[in-house]
């Protein structure tokens, strides 16, 4: 069975020639040189133009990107909740989104016209508020319950499609039901105009949607380190079948996990929409890898990181193509944004999948 | 009484199913298409496909105590009607709340909402007596879902057969008459040129026929698949029933365009070319596993870089101009040179990406396929591509002065590629490469322990996938002559994804069937047109959840299953012996411990 | 004597627990050593360390007086190491004689072309694959011949995957071979038959052999040598009956006697 000749020495398999060179680590390098050089130059000549991009022009492009960067953390959390607690990308996260989105707009379309969004905003977006989110909580959940819960112990490529179908499954159901014209979302008059903060104005809306988004995920940070809940998730995140040895209803707690993520995509919905105030059944795709690409740049699995990731790729998405591209005289427009937001997705997933805060994935041995 | 609840809650899900189908559009949307006669339209049917489907499902024996009970007849129809009436009434309830509440008031919310539809579901009567109507036709509905479910084999299959032919016969009312119109056949007997759907006579043929091959089927069905698969010595080819089989399949193929005419001729060759992109993407996913969700990158680079090497223009607003780059070499010189940059261009992307887990993969290669489709109506490349605009003047491919872009002669085209790629695959799935990229798929890591290189195949199966996704781009471009930003998309990568899965990861027939059904059939029906990304969704999540192995499952997939019985059976009388001598006692028997 | 394998102070740890703690041992053409020791001694590690599963953290592993340390699995493979794991890992839904076939993976060379056109020189490496996979199966008699082979890897019954196991490695057409406890879970009889063949592949097949092994009964009938470990280190090492009656390999199993005679 074992002819000595067969078998080829340790050196010659060691120096065999195709394997012999790291192709993959000079291609990454090589990329890498090349986006560092064109970021390097690109920035340079950006800002050393003529008609360079006034001061002014900066400061709203980073408070802009701030906003965004709020809405995307919200989003970008329940990305990581799940994938914490199921080690699986939901998929159809965009859409959990885009029905809140949809759905509040009824709502607050009607408060609109009838004048009861301008007469008490408080309460009107506080009701709007609540209907985005029991929306998004409900659709999450049945995602959850319908497509997910069956497959939890199938391969991985199983889920990941089933999440696919779900997406585009939920998108032409919103797309079938209410019709495939954009929306305006109404705007309440206390919120148009601009503040001025430390200098600088800031749209009034972005102000909400900052301190909205940041007390809405101190909140859950709070909650998921503190209470009897959060307690069961992070157990079920490490290990799922301990968990439910030691007593925890693992049904129940990745279900309250989807609720909570739907629940923050249902609010970031409200804070889009008053904040770009468009709707429309596809808005929940860019939106939601997007977000995506947050929770993996900040750390996937980590609360922290899903905040982390969605302010840094909220401004960097918003500075990054005017700052390093129109020095080339290229210009930025929505579609380059886009593909700068994938790009660095790839940057990303190649060269530190564990994102800012290094999560490391222990699914990776 | 959990029983009652069972019953209760399944048939308030039929009914919140016709309440979506309603309010989706699908139910207005088919109320005109007639499958028989001019009543019974596939609108009609969308108000009680819930019902009986809750009643086949809820036939299940129960299982209690480790023991089934069956039902008596009674009991089990009664269940079905139950289910059927909860259904109906919430669906009736819906109606008399439209009714009531105003249908326009709704309608400024759900578009779907019309009076005409409002008045399809009620049958044309007053709002009451058609939600009445409502809950006795689905009453009925999951009564005789449950019957039939409940039915011998023997009876229920041919049956069951029956209904579906008709149903798919009637679906196909654009086709199959178009057909016969072309071969000189009478038709009338078949479809009705009033209602367009089936006569009862012709209904009545297709039925007769249908059972009798279900029965005919049951009798011989064993047999004849046993012959079909059963080979000689590995060389020897294959049988000659099976050879037979494909020879037909082979000359029905090629008789197509002619038999089926220019329209649904082009149609078939768009779903040619989503099959070779399946083929393609059937060896990414289904033979190496790496879930690939940017494939339209291939197909892009494919159209264009054909585009540019046989000589098109770009599209100005003032006319045309050449390309940054081009060069102007015949069709056919120029495809291996597209294979080739493909291959490269796979090899160059997957060697960072390959590594990555599934689910970052698939989302890696999302992010590419989208850059790509940036890319191209990018201001930057439009010296090269042209931007929005696009090119035009793709070469025809035409051998000896005969062009393929006329659609009976592209389908020729399209063919000998669909079946060159077939070949290849096939070739491929039975070689050692094929069994690395198995042990790949089943186990990554002991694949690699056993000296299989896992990087190398990824990148081959990576690099030959493209290679055969760029032919289809190649294909598309000499089919539409010019091309434009706008045909290159995610939907193009979703879409081939779906082709690959109903179809059944790694089944060659499989991802042709696929392709018929997701490409095709929108492409004849305009109905399903509109609701095409619905359905592809809910066929994606459905497939996942009821048969991963697709339509038709790869045979290896299912091998298992059927063999094993066949060989076991066979050896049995042979082996009894020679197994018991085996297990031989040792002569020590058992040392000490 | 040439040493095939040649463990030098390999050290590899997880997090903070170490794992390997400077494990040296060697292996002599020919020889059948079992190594030894209580539950998470590293045992299983050490054997992942050698094929390339892991990095150490230090110390070398040499095969034939060359480093194997940074080459990959399929290297490995490649230079004559084959293994079996210790909870079995088969390709499911491949058939046995299919699983077997794998292993001749790294001792053949079909490529693309080849395959797709199927010359001569391909169909007859084929043959050949399959005849030496066939060869490594008919190694554990009829068990694995005959209509079995045709039947998916997941339908066998465990000590029929074991072998499989066995054989799959066998076909890779090593120079040695690691067991990881291929006794695990199996009856007296089905023990005792292991152990002949175990013997057999040294034998027949002029196989070096490290074994991993709790089942005392199969390293006393298998061992030409016994390596004692604990907590990553060899603590003791020699014929089986002086390992089996070192003070420090019986407190390690049993833990410290009180002012007891052993």
């Amino acid at each position: 069975m074992s002819e000595s000749g067969v078998a080829p020495r340790v050196a010659d398999v060691r120096l065999s020639a195709f394997e012999r060179i790291p192709w993959r680590r000079l291609i990454l390098i090589v990329l890498a040189v090349v986006m560092g050089t064109v970021v390097v130059v690109g920035t340079y000549k950006t800002l050393t133009l003529d008609d360079a991009f006034s001061l002014e022009g900066w400061k709203n492009l980073v408070v802009q990107g701030i906003a965004q960067g709020a809405i995307l953390a919200m989003i970008a959390l329940g990305y990581s909740l799940v994938y914490g607690i199921l080690r699986m990308i939901n998929f159809a996260h965009g859409e959990v989104f885009m029905a809140g989105a949809f759905i509040s707009f009824f709502f607050i379309d009607a408060y609109a016209r009838s004048g009861f969004l301008n007469q008490s905003p408080i309460l009107a977006l506080s009701i709007v508020l609540v209907v985005a989110i029991v929306s998004s909580l409900s659709i999450a959940v049945l995602l959850e319950r319908l497509a997910y819960r069956p497959l939890r112990n199938a391969p991985r490529l199983v889920p990941l499609i089933t999440a696919i179908g779900a997406s585009l499954f939920i998108q032409n159901a919103f797309r079938g039901f209410f019709g495939a014209q954009p929306r305006g979302y109404p705007q309440p008059d206390v919120l148009q105009g601009t503040i001025s903060i430390l200098g600088v104005d800031v749209r009034r809306v972005y102000v909400l949607v900052f301190i909205v988004a940041v007390v809405s995920m101190l909140v859950l940070r709070a909650f998921v380190a503190r209470s009897r809940t959060g307690r069961s998730m992070r157990a079920v995140a490490e290990d799922r079948e301990i968990a439910s040895l030691m007593g925890i209803n693992v049904d129940r707690t990745v279900r309250t996990t989807f609720a909570l993520g739907g629940a923050l995509a249902g609010i970031a919905a409200v804070l889009y929409g008053l904040a770009f105030q468009q709707v429309v059944f596809t808005m929940g795709f860019r939106p939601g890898i997007a977000a995506f690409t947050a929770a993996v740049l900040g750390g996937i699995g980590s609360i922290s990181g899903a905040a982390l990731g969605g302010f840094t790729l909220g401004i960097l998405q918003a500075v990054g193509p005017q700052l390093f591209l129109s020095g080339f005289g290229i210009p930025s427009p929505n579609s380059v944004r886009d593909a700068f937001v994938f790009l660095v997705l790839v940057i990303v997933l190649i060269y530190r999948p564990g994102g800012l805060l290094g999560v490391s994935d222990p699914e990776k041995v | 009484m959990s029983r009652l609840r069972a019953t209760v809650t399944a048939g308030a899900l039929a009914g919140c199913v016709s309440i979506f189908l309603a309010l989706v559009g699908l139910t207005d949307r088919f109320a005109d298409l007639y499958f028989v006669g001019d009543q019974a339209s596939f609108g009609r049917l969308m108000l009680v496909i819930a019902p009986f489907t809750v009643g086949a499902i809820l036939a299940k024996p129960r299982v209690e105590g480790g023991e089934i009970r069956e039902r008596t007849a009674g009991a089990a129809i009664g269940i079905g009607a139950l289910a059927g009436a909860v259904a109906g009434l919430l669906l009736g309830a819906f109606a008399v709340f439209v009714s009531a509440f105003g249908v326009e008031r709704i309608n400024a919310v759900f578009v779907n909402v019309t009076p005409s539809m409002l008045e399809f579901i009620t049958f044309g009567q007053p709002v009451v007596v058609g939600a009445l109507i409502l809950v006795a036709a689905s009453t009925v509905a999951g009564a005789v879902g449950l019957g039939y479910r409940l039915l011998p084999v023997a009876v229920r299959k041919p049956v069951g057969s029956a209904v579906i032919t008709v149903l798919v016969l009637g679906f196909l009312q654009r086709i199959v008459p178009i057909t016969l119109d072309q071969l000189d056949l009478e038709r009338n007997w078949l479809y009705s040129r009033s209602t367009g759907g089936l006569t009862w006579f012709g209904a009545g043929v297709v039925a007769a026929g249908a059972a009798g091959l279900s029965i005919f089927k049951q009798r011989k069905g064993a047999d004849i698949r046993r012959r079909l698969s059963s080979r000689g010595t590995d060389d020897a080819g294959m049988n000659p029933l099976r050879a037979i089989l494909l020879l037909i399949v082979f000359v029905i193929l090629l008789a197509v365009p002619y038999v089926t005419g220019k329209v649904i001729s082009e149609v078939l060759g768009t779903v040619l070319v989503f099959a070779l992109l399946g083929l393609g993407l059937n060896i990414v996913v289904g033979y190496a596993g790496l879930l690939d969700l940017g494939y339209v990158f291939f197909f892009a680079v494919g159209a264009y870089a054909t585009a540019l090497l046989t000589g098109a223009t770009l599209n100005t607003f003032t006319g045309s101009s050449p390309p940054a780059l081009s060069a102007d070499l015949n069709f056919y010189l120029a495809i291996p040179i597209v294979m080739l940059i493909a291959a490269g261009a796979g090899v160059l992307i997957g060697a960072p990406v390959l590594r990555l887990r599934g689910d970052y993969l698939a989302l890696v290669t999302l992010g590419l396929g989208e850059m790509i489709t940036v890319l191209i109506a990018s201001p930057w490349l439009v010296p090269v591509v042209g931007g929005p605009n696009g090119m035009r003047g793709v070469s025809d491919a035409s051998m000896f002065g005969f062009g393929f872009r006329d659609p009976q002669h592209f389908y020729y085209l399209a063919l000998a590629f669909v079946l060159f790629a077939m070949f290849v695959s096939w070739r491929l799935a039975a070689s050692r490469i094929g069994r690395a990229w198995t042990a790949m798929r089943e186990d990554e890591q002991i694949a690699e322990a056993m000296g299989v290189s896992t990087t190398r195949f990824k990148l081959l199966a990576f690099a030959i996938g493209g290679a055969i996704g760029s032919l289809g781009g190649a294909l598309f471009a000499v089919k539409i002559g010019s091309l434009t930003p706008a045909s290159f998309n995610v939907f193009v990568s979703i879409q081939v994804l779906g082709i690959v899965i109903l179809g059944g990861l790694g089944s060659l027939p499989g991802v042709v069937v696929g392709a018929a059904v997701l490409v095709g059939l929108p492409g004849l029906l305009r109905e399903f047109e509109e609701y095409r990304l619905l359905f592809y969704g809910a066929a994606l999540v459905l497939v996942m959840l009821l048969r991963p192995e697709g339509l038709i499952p790869n045979i290896r997939r299912s091998r298992e299953l059927h063999e094993e019985d066949a060989a076991q059976d066979k050896w049995a009388g042979e082996l009894a012996g020679d197994e018991h001598a085996a297990v031989g006692v040792s002569p020590e028997g058992e040392s000490a411990g | 004597m040439t040493t095939v394998l040649e463990v030098e102070g390999v050290r590899k740890s997880f997090g903070g627990l170490a794992a390997l703690d400077g494990l040296d041992f060697r292996v002599e053409e020919g020889e059948i050593v079992s190594v030894i020791g209580p539950n998470g001694a590293g045992k299983s590690t050490v054997f992942n360390v050698i094929t390339g599963l892991y990095a150490p953290d230090g110390g070398d592993i040499r095969y034939f007086g060359e480093s194997i340390v940074g080459l990959r699995p399929n290297q490995i493979a490649k230079v004559g190491i084959a293994r079996t794991f210790q909870n079995v890992k088969l390709f499911p839904n491949m058939t046995v004689l299919e699983n077997a076939m794998v292993g001749q993976h790294c001792r053949s060379k079909a490529g693309v072309f080849g395959s797709v056109i199927r010359s001569g020189k391909v169909k007859a490496e084929e043959r050949r694959i399959r005849e030496r996979a066939q060869r490594a199966l008919s190694f554990f008699g009829s068990r694995l011949a005959g209509y079995r082979q045709d039947q998916a890897a997941f339908a066998l019954s465990y000590a029929n995957r074991r072998r499989l196991e066995m054989a799959r490695a066998l076909s890779t057409e090593p120079r040695i071979m690691l067991l990881d406890e291929p006794t695990a879970g199996m009856n007296p009889r089905e023990t005792i038959e292991l152990r002949d063949h175990i013997v057999r592949m040294r034998d027949e097949l002029g196989l070096t052999l490290i074994v991993i092994e709790h089942d005392m009964r199969v390293v006393k009938g298998v061992s030409d040598r016994v390596v004692a470990c604990d907590y990553g280190r060899k603590i003791a090492e020699g014929t089986y009956d002086e390992v089996a009656s070192d003070a420090k390999v019986i407190e390690a199993y049993l833990g410290r006697q009180h002012g007891e005679d052993g």
